[in-house]
């Protein structure tokens, strides 16, 4: 029993939009930005997702092209009755383009399953920016989860090779043992932001020097990788580090939405 | 026992390779452990216990099973190995496998052995593994088993523990291993995951640690 299908996806080129597509209850919506990079923001207009659900994104940024995407809202993953939700995001960044994939958190809710799973396919010479901060219920409802079905996996392909893999799984076998110094350290919101880009780990001392109040956070690099993992007891200062650490990597204003 | 059916010397080879003493390195590298027993999450034997079950269950154990798995099962060696190199959540992470996987190919190339590249420890393992007539699941394990047993000799000189509560933790998690290297028997490159997100925090924090004893 499908609920919501949706499907929104958009072809950026050097001078502009080239292709755009939405359908069901996926849109695109392309605010003017003055800004060398064009905006994209992908919004879900059934205001969440539940179990059965089909969302799919998709945004290119052709060769030589700087796209931003991000998303209107948190997402919400809400108790399923049955089945999964599955949300898609292909990305992929020509020759020398730049795509930053932002989307804002996603917040998952008792009972909730949701298997989402983002690819980039960027050339050897692009540059690839990707956050993904999850919150597993909000701390100001009191919300403790104990049945939550959550896979998350980020897989990006530089050139003809696999570079870069996250496979987030969270089972209530985790949540049993979220105390545990090494699932979620009794936190309940954790964000991994990556860079990925020719020389992106000589970044990793100015983004250590990036205020981590609120969050216990670590900063790594290598071989073209630049990489944040954080986490927080709540959504909140978990968004305003990861926009912080958003602001010094890339030196400009994050999107509107995030603001 | 003198009828007993002809002995097969391949558990020993895997021991050899798997054993502290073959040249891997190994007892320089903590999987961050260091900092976990320094910032006082780990400090005593019931607590090293947890975090070894947990790394098993939900982090590189798993993981690093499950890669060995599927080289055994006659995966494509050069894939596997960039799907290791993928995983890796951080630098010290990977140079942890990397590092010890080269020596470890190295080392039985050396002996006369085939000629294995370059390639993270449980890909090299499973390479070098895969004329061993042995279970997968025993191989796993055995595998699990070695890894974890560093972990515990790293414990037992920095926490400190007594080496014979060190050994008490290490039995307390043979069913746990036996468990992991069971699961791990079907992984495909799409099942692989991991919830280990506070300990690979923890391992990129352990680069900023301004004095430490482990490379990881």
């Amino acid at each position: 029993m499908q609920r919501v299908n949706g499907r929104a996806a958009v072809v950026m080129g050097p001078r502009g939009v080239i292709d755009l597509h939405q359908s069901g209850s996926a849109k695109a919506m392309l605010p003017r930005v003055h800004d060398t990079a064009a905006e994209v923001v992908f919004l879900n207009t059934s205001g969440g997702l539940t179990g059965g659900d089909v969302m799919r994104f998709s945004l290119e940024a052709q060769a030589g092209t700087r796209v931003v995407g991000t998303t209107q809202t948190a997402e919400r993953a809400y108790a399923a009755s049955a089945g999964t939700a599955q949300v898609c995001v292909d990305l992929s960044v020509g020759a020398g383009g730049v795509l930053d994939w932002l989307p804002q958190e996603t917040i998952l809710f008792e009972g909730a399953s949701l298997a989402r799973e983002t690819r980039c396919e960027m050339a050897d010479d692009a540059q690839f920016c990707c956050v993904e901060t999850v919150v597993l219920g909000r701390a100001a409802m009191g919300e403790r989860l104990n049945n939550v079905h959550f896979s998350d996996r980020r897989v990006v392909k530089r050139g003809a090779r696999l570079d870069w893999i996250e496979p987030v799984q969270i089972t209530p076998q985790v949540l049993d043992a979220r105390a545990s110094a090494v699932t979620l350290a009794g936190q309940r919101a954790f964000s991994t932001v990556v860079l990925l880009a020719r020389g992106a780990e000589d970044g990793v001392e100015r983004l250590r020097s990036v205020s981590r109040e609120g969050v216990t956070a670590g900063v790594s690099g290598w071989d073209g990788k630049l990489v944040v993992r954080a986490m927080a007891s709540d959504g909140w200062p978990l968004r305003r580090y990861v926009a912080r650490i958003l602001e010094r990597m890339r030196g400009t204003d994050l999107p509107r939405v995030w603001q | 026992m003198t009828d007993a059916a002809p002995f097969n010397s391949d558990l020993l080879t895997l021991t050899q390779w798997l054993s502290p003493a073959f040249p891997l390195g190994s007892f320089a590298y903590s999987h961050a452990l260091e900092l976990a027993i320094s910032d006082g999450s780990v400090g005593d034997g019931a607590q090293l216990a947890r975090w070894l079950e947990d790394t098993l269950r939900f982090g590189a154990g798993r993981m690093d099973a499950g890669l060995l798995v599927m080289v055994l099962r006659g995966a494509k060696v050069d894939d596997i190995a960039d799907l290791a190199r993928a995983l890796a959540p951080t630098r010290e992470r990977w140079e942890e496998t990397f590092a010890q996987g080269t020596a470890f190919a190295r080392t039985v190339s050396s002996m006369g052995g085939e000629a294995i590249p370059a390639m993270a420890l449980p890909v090299a393992v499973g390479v070098a593994a895969r004329r061993l007539s042995l279970e997968t699941r025993d191989v796993a394990a055995l595998y699990l088993h070695s890894f974890t047993a560093n972990l515990v000799s790293a414990a037992v000189r920095f926490v400190p523990l007594g080496q014979t509560e060190g050994q008490r933790v290490l039995s307390g998690l043979h069913d746990v291993i036996g468990a992991v290297a069971s699961g791990a028997l079907g992984a495909t490159a799409d099942t692989l995951t991991s919830a280990a997100l506070a300990a690979d925090v923890t391992a990129a924090r352990h680069e900023e640690m301004p004095v430490r004893i482990f490379k990881t």
